[in-house]
């Protein structure tokens, strides 16, 4: 769903001409550190955490933690310093967002008129699949509706085999019968005509 | 059987095709001036975001907030950019121009002693200033140089331009920031 919710994502944010949600105001010296201060393999392990949520401005469809650009070490350092000050995800990503856009979270939040992203594809899948039964079951019912004027055509199994002069309710079948009889036994009653009773 | 009549418009074939088609063709046409490769950036009318850095060559760190109340011009570029060489020109013209307006670069993912190399061989008239972690280009949220801001005496960003700039662009641009502020 990830490559779909993004190209929505990305019709969406030109659409709107505008980010989808004003980000919170959060950064350095605005808000105070919401999280704990964090050091050694914990802080190495939630810098690639986050590293890996952040998209590398420079590069294509590359995230900071897996992008070997400048840009994208100075921004992992950033994140690295943020969170040995105890500054949590979600602050930590803000602060990006408030100068790329939301272009810079790799995963859209889900906020505004991002749950059309998110929830967007489901619901076009599921109003598919109520189309496509609602034709199923009306030409289940049209064909049911139908059955009888079919069996004058074609002969049921349990009755006797319709005479072989038999042609269709339908005018323009009836007609084509006849043309489709004359052509291949030279006459149009199905029966020679002496025959015919 | 019914019969079918062929040139008969089917209401509800062409009330689905217009229900998805029409918010594209809306897309299309609200979007047809734009560029698709710019990423409109969040930080225009918002305040510039401070910062204090050290000129190019050493000195004192030259901060935003002391520049309040004047408007100012922040060109992040580099000299292994091609468009910011060509751009300095027109840079260097318009500072020297609009004296009302405070001029600043800030080298990007560049080398000191370079910078300083290509500043003695073009000089300028304002300072550069050298953002080597790239903490300042992160907080503008900076793609890539050159990349110039427009910031008002209330320190308000008013407008940004992506790619090299003429005179006469940075001239409107700078104007726009002069009347920001008022």
């Amino acid at each position: 769903m990830r490559p779909a919710a993004f190209a929505l994502a990305g019709i969406l944010a030109i659409a709107s001409g505008a980010p989808a949600a004003s980000p919170p105001a959060v950064g350095t010296g605005i808000e105070a550190p919401r999280g704990a201060q964090l050091s050694g393999p914990e802080l190495d392990k939630r810098t690639e955490d986050i590293g890996a949520l952040l998209r590398c401005p420079v590069c294509q469809g590359l995230s900071v933690a897996d992008s070997p650009a400048t840009m994208a070490r100075n921004m992992k350092a950033e994140v690295r310093e943020k969170l040995a000050k105890g500054y949590d995800q979600e602050q930590i990503l803000a602060y990006f967002e408030r100068s790329y856009g939301e272009f810079v979270r790799l995963d859209p939040p889900m906020r505004g008129v991002n749950w059309l992203v998110w929830f967007g594809p489901l619901a076009v899948l599921l109003a598919g699949g109520a189309v496509i039964a609602w034709v199923m079951r009306r030409s289940r019912r049209q064909a049911g509706a139908t059955e009888p004027r079919e069996v004058a055509i074609a002969a049921p199994a349990d009755s006797d085999p319709p005479s072989r002069d038999t042609v269709p309710a339908d005018p323009r079948l009836a007609a084509a019968v006849r043309r489709v009889r004359m052509l291949a036994y030279g006459w149009p009653q199905g029966v020679p005509p002496k025959a015919a009773s | 059987m019914a019969t079918a009549r062929p040139s008969r418009i089917n209401g509800k074939v062409v009330i689905a095709g217009l229900a998805i088609t029409l918010p594209l063709l809306g897309v299309l046409v609200a979007n047809l001036g734009r560029d698709p490769h710019s990423v409109r950036s969040p930080l225009i009318g918002r305040p510039a975001p401070a910062f204090s850095l050290v000129p190019v060559g050493g000195g004192a760190p030259l901060s935003l907030e002391n520049l309040r109340g004047k408007p100012v011009v922040i060109n992040f570029w580099a000299t292994w950019c091609v468009p910011c060489f060509e751009e300095h020109a027109a840079l260097t013209a318009a500072a020297r121009g609009l004296p009302d307006v405070q001029f600043l670069g800030i080298v990007y993912e560049d080398e000191e002693a370079r910078t300083q190399d290509f500043l003695q061989q073009r000089p300028s008239p304002y300072p550069s200033l050298i953002d080597s972690e790239g903490k300042a280009a992160i907080a503008y949220g900076v793609f890539g140089v050159p990349e110039t801001f427009f910031i008002d005496g209330n320190g308000r960003i008013v407008d940004k331009h992506v790619g090299p700039m003429t005179r006469s662009t940075i001239a409107a641009l700078a104007t726009k920031a002069k009347e920001g502020a008022r």
